[in-house]
Order: structure tokens, then C-alpha cells, then sequence
């Protein structure tokens, strides 16, 4: 099941809430919350479920052996069977067929690719996995002894198919103890609904845009064979939008639910866009896979003398490979790889020094096309992108169909742009100051959140263009 | 063994040579926040100057999860001969 769905908004969620918070003891609710995370987890997957359940188990028993004694023997060899456990299994439902492939072309081999189905949500469920156990391991957390309630961080329906990849130590205090106060539900219900427009209003029509410029994988990249240097440019910016708003409005309704759940999950996006460098935006967007990698991955001390070289490549590779187990997923990993390099050797201050929109322009260009590199999927049509961007296309410097898409979605694209801003915020906090701006803001929340519902509701109604993007992840 | 002073003396030329800043002053308190430039990939520089200075070798979970120049002071503390 999805989030930007009536049968989820309107059957599905509701029914949830009655359930939860017709139950007064924490231990039910938990109860309620794992079997609602069951169903909608095997709506969409009802055999990969049971492969939910097992990896549960599997380190939910692994996590009690290390947390027996973390210095132990012992704990060390239960952290390697669950570090081979659980990127083993990521190995073989998401990469088995990348790596048949692969071994094919260099070794002019004709083995069959096992043709598994990917499980929904298995890098987001994984991940947080593997943070409990190396947690547990390092000593940072004390081992979970229930197995509901472990099952339940695992499966907790809110972030468990599209993120944000939450921890364990993040949560364990409110999985025993939490609260939905009045200020939870309000806030966590305009952040749904917040989340739910970003998606259905905004990201489903920049998408729209995206495809009639480009076209997708499915036909080849059509639109690439005939858009002009402007419209590459312009169809890059599209999907840049794009990718923010369908990707912080889903982290926006985790977030939402989790705090009407009485959960608080940590941001995963800070209007990255307003980023004056490379590394910053790394900060800012994908919050929880970056700091992921930071602490599970980039001080892995496997490389010597060279670890600081030798951790970044690992982390951009792996960034890279997350995305999809696709060569150009990983060539976009390196491609940040390579701008923090340049960032490291050119020094904090001296980037800082760079004039502000130069240092915007520089940070939006990079990030725009490397875009390109992550949509367009084979190497052929990356090298007609790359000539197109740089104005070898051979379609002229702009076409009809760019004039044409700029002048329809004016409106569409300037609010997309002010939203990626954090205008809204600064609004509010000087609504702040006064009592009757206060007023005049919250009573405008109420109006916009309740239209931005309606909207939605109605284009899901329509079953308007509504692709979800993490089946690969 | 090392005196507690003579850690925080030489963790503060560390500091001073990795982050190239003579104002630096470290405490046990201070942490990747209280300096400009300590970001996660100059924790690595300095991580591999502290074990240089004190022959010492810090665990992965300990360089991941440190919290502050205490934590970094206590371990090499116990390491260091």
C-alpha cells in the first residue's frame, strides 16, 4: 500500500486511528499499530512479508546474543552473521540480477539472473536493522528483550517503504513510553496533509512535465531525441523539483503519522536547495541515509593510512548503489564523491568566501545535472543528455514543446520553487510576534490545509499520473 | 599513565595543527559544533592524528560515536601507556 492513495487516506488510515486510540494501554496500541503495519506491508507484498517477519526475528535474537555481553567472542561473531544476514539478503533481492549481469558482460558468461522480485522497502527496513545491531554492538543502546516491540520498530507502517530511515536509538524510549498530546495531532495532521499535496499537487504534475520533456525508460527517452539545450536545462530544474517534493512529501507524512502516533522522527530534509555547496546539501537532503553512511559506513577501518579516501569512495559508491542496481546510480554516488573531494581540497573557508550566487548557481548546477545521471537509466541515452545539455543536441537552442511547457506550468513551477524555500517558515515565525497575525495564520492553516486535502483528494479521484518512486530503493 | 593535563595539552596541538587554528582551546565538554570546520570528514584527520600522537588505536563504534573531547580524552586514557 501507498500513502498518496484514497483507499490509505480515507479506509485504511482512519480505521487504524479508531483502533489505536479506541485502545488506552500502550501495549495494545502497539499491538494495533504492528498488525495495521502487517497488512499494509502485505497488501502490496503478501509473500515478502513472511520475509519481513523472519529478518524480525533473525536479528531480533541476534541483537539479545550481542547485547548478553557487546566485548565478547561472541558478539562479534553474531555481528558478523547479521552484517552477512542482512546485506546477503539486500544482495540477492535487490542486486542478484545487476550482478548476474555484470559477471556476464566480463566474463562473456550466459548465467540466468535468479528473476527475484524486489521486496518493497527492503533498503529502508534493513538499514534500520543493521543501525540497531551495530547500536546494540557498540553499546549505544541496550538490546530490545521483547519481540513485538522490536517487530514493531521494523514494521512501523508510517516509514517502513518509503523512509525516513529511523533508528532505534532514536525511538526506543517512545516505544514504551509516548503520548499523543493535542499539539501532536494537530501538527501531525497538518504535516500529512502538507505531505500528501507536496506529492499529489505538486510532485504527480512536475513528473507530468518531466515525461513530456524527456519521456522514461519504458519508450526509450523519446523527448530526449528532440529537446533543445533550453528544454534539457529546463526539463533538469523540472526534475529536480520533482524529486523534492515527491520524496520530502513522503518523509512529510511519516513524520505526520509518526507524531500522531506519538512517535517524533527526525527530519529528513532541510530545504536543500538553498544549499551554497555540495557538502551542504548532503546535509540537507536524504537526511537519514547521509548520517547512515557517516557513522555505519565511513569510518570502517579497512583502509589504513588511505581511510579518508577509502571511506568516502565506499560511502559514495554504496550512496549510489542504494538508489537502484543500476551503473548509473552508481556513477551519480561518485559524481558527489568527486564535488566533496574538490570541496575537501578547496577548504571550508575558502568555499565560503565564494559570492552567494555564485555559490548557489555552482551548488543548483551540479545537483541539476546530476539528476540527469540518475534519471536517464542506460549510458546511451546519458551521452545524448550530456551533448543535448551542452548544446550538440543538434534541436536548437529551444523548441516549441520548452516554450510551450514554460508558458502552461508558470504558476505550478514559481510555487514548486517558493515552496522549496523556506518562505512558509519565516512567515510563520513572524506571524509569531503579533496575536492577531498569529490568528490570521493559524485560521489561513486551517483553510489551506483543509483545500490542499480537497485537491488532493479530488486529483486521486481523477487517477491522475500518481507513480511511486521507491519501488527500487 | 598520562595525566589528564598532559592529554588536554597535547589534544590541544592536535587540534591546533589539524583544524590550522592557534585559538583553539579544547575541554572535555567541547564538541564537533564548538568548531568551525570539524565536520565528519576532518574527524577522520583528526582521529588519525590523535593515534598518532599517543599510539593509541580508536575502535570504529568509538570514533562514530564519540560526543565530546571527554569521551576522546577517557579513551586515550586508558590506552595510552
Amino acid at each position: 500500500m501507498v500513502f498518496a492513495d484514497l483507499f490509505f487516506l480515507y479506509f485504511f488510515l482512519p480505521l487504524c486511528l479508531v483502533c489505536y486510540f479506541a485502545t488506552k494501554k500502550l501495549k495494545y496500541r502497539n499491538w494495533v499499530l504492528i498488525v495495521f503495519s502487517l497488512v499494509f506491508y502485505a497488501w502490496g507484498e503478501p509473500l515478502w512479508v513472511l520475509l519481513l517477519l523472519f529478518s524480525a526475528m533473525v536479528n531480533w535474537l541476534i541483537g539479545l546474543l550481542i547485547g548478553q555481553n557487546n566485548e565478547s567472542v561472541g558478539a562479534k561473531i553474531a555481528l558478523a552473521v547479521a552484517l552477512v544476514y542482512n546485506i546477503g539478503a539486500l544482495g540477492v533481492f535487490k542486486y542478484s540480477e545487476f550482478i548476474v549481469e555484470n559477471i556476464n558482460a566480463l566474463a562473456g558468461t550466459a548465467f540466468k539472473a535468479p528473476g527475484v522480485t524486489l521486496p518493497i522497502g527492503i533498503s529502508f527496513y534493513t538499514f534500520q536493522i543493521l543501525s540497531y545491531v551495530i547500536d546494540v554492538y557498540w553499546g549505544k543502546v541496550p538490546a530490545q528483550k521483547s519481540f513485538y516491540k522490536f517487530l514493531m520498530y521494523i514494521s512501523l507502517f508510517p516509514q517502513l517503504v518509503a523512509g525516513p530511515i529511523v533508528r532505534y536509538a532514536d525511538i526506543a524510549a517512545e516505544i514504551d513510553n509516548r503520548r499523543t498530546k493535542l499539539t501532536d495531532l494537530s501538527e501531525g495532521f497538518s504535516r500529512l496533509i502538507v505531505g500528501v499535496a507536496k506529492k499529489v499537487i505538486v510532485a504527480n504534475n512536475l513528473n507530468t512535465i518531466v515525461l513530456s520533456m524527456f519521456g522514461e525508460a519504458s519508450d526509450g527517452y523519446l523527448g530526449l531525441k528532440t529537446v533543445s539545450t533550453v528544454g534539457t536545462w529546463y526539463g533538469l530544474a523540472v526534475i529536480a523539483l520533482w524529486y523534492y517534493f515527491d520524496f520530502s512529501g513522503y518523509s512529510d507524512i511519516a513524520i505526520g503519522l509518526g507524531r500522531i502516533f506519538g512517535f517524533h522522527f527526525n527530519e529528513n530534509f532541510n530545504y536543500p536547495y538553498i544549499s551554497k555547496s555540495i557538502t551542504e546539501f548532503w546535509q540537507r537532503w536524504h537526511i537519514s541515509l547521509g548520517s547512515f553512511f557517516r557513522d555505519y559506513l565511513l569510518y570502517v577501518p579497512i583502509f589504513g593510512k588511505r581511510r579518508k579516501y577509502g571511506g568516502l569512495f565506499l560511502v559514495w559508491f554504496c550512496t549510489g548503489l542504494w538508489h537502484g542496481a543500476s551503473w548509473n546510480f552508481i556513477l551519480w554516488g561518485l559524481y558527489y564523491g568527486l564535488f566533496i573531494v574538490i570541496e575537501m581540497k578547496i577548504g571550508k573557508k575558502r568555499m565560503k568566501k565564494m559570492p552567494a550566487v555564485l555559490a548557489h548557481l555552482y551548488t543548483l548546477a551540479v545537483i541539476c545535472i546530476g539528476y540527469g545521471i540518475f534519471y536517464f537509466e542506460d549510458m546511451k541515452a546519458i551521452g545524448r543528455f550530456f551533448k543535448s545539455l551542452a548544446g550538440f543536441g543538434g534541436n536548437g537552442f529551444i523548441d516549441a514543446v520548452t516554450k510551450t511547457s514554460i508558458t502552461n506550468n508558470l504558476f505550478l513551477l514559481l510555487a514548486a520553487v517558493i515552496l522549496s524555500t523556506p518562505v512558509i517558515g519565516k512567515i510563520k515565525e513572524l506571524g509569531k510576534k503579533s496575536v492577531g497575525a498569529c490568528a490570521v495564520l493559524s485560521t489561513a492553516q486551517i483553510v489551506c490545509n483543509a483545500a490542499m486535502l480537497i485537491i488532493s483528494s479530488l486529483l486521486l479521484l481523477n487517477n491522475t499520473n500518481n507513480p511511486f518512486l521507491y519501488f527500487r530503493f | 599513565m598520562l595525566s589528564e593535563k598532559e592529554i588536554y595539552a597535547r589534544l590541544n596541538e592536535v587540534f591546533r595543527d589539524v583544524f590550522d587554528d592557534d585559538g583553539i582551546t579544547v575541554n572535555a565538554k567541547t564538541v564537533a559544533d564548538d568548531i568551525e570546520d570539524w565536520d565528519s570528514m576532518m574527524h577522520i584527520t583528526l582521529i588519525g592524528a590523535v593515534e598518532d600522537e599517543f599510539g593509541v588505536r580508536f575502535k570504529m563504534g568509538e570514533v562514530s560515536t564519540m560526543k565530546n573531547v571527554g569521551e576522546m580524552a577517557n579513551i586515550i586514557a586508558s590506552r595510552a601507556k
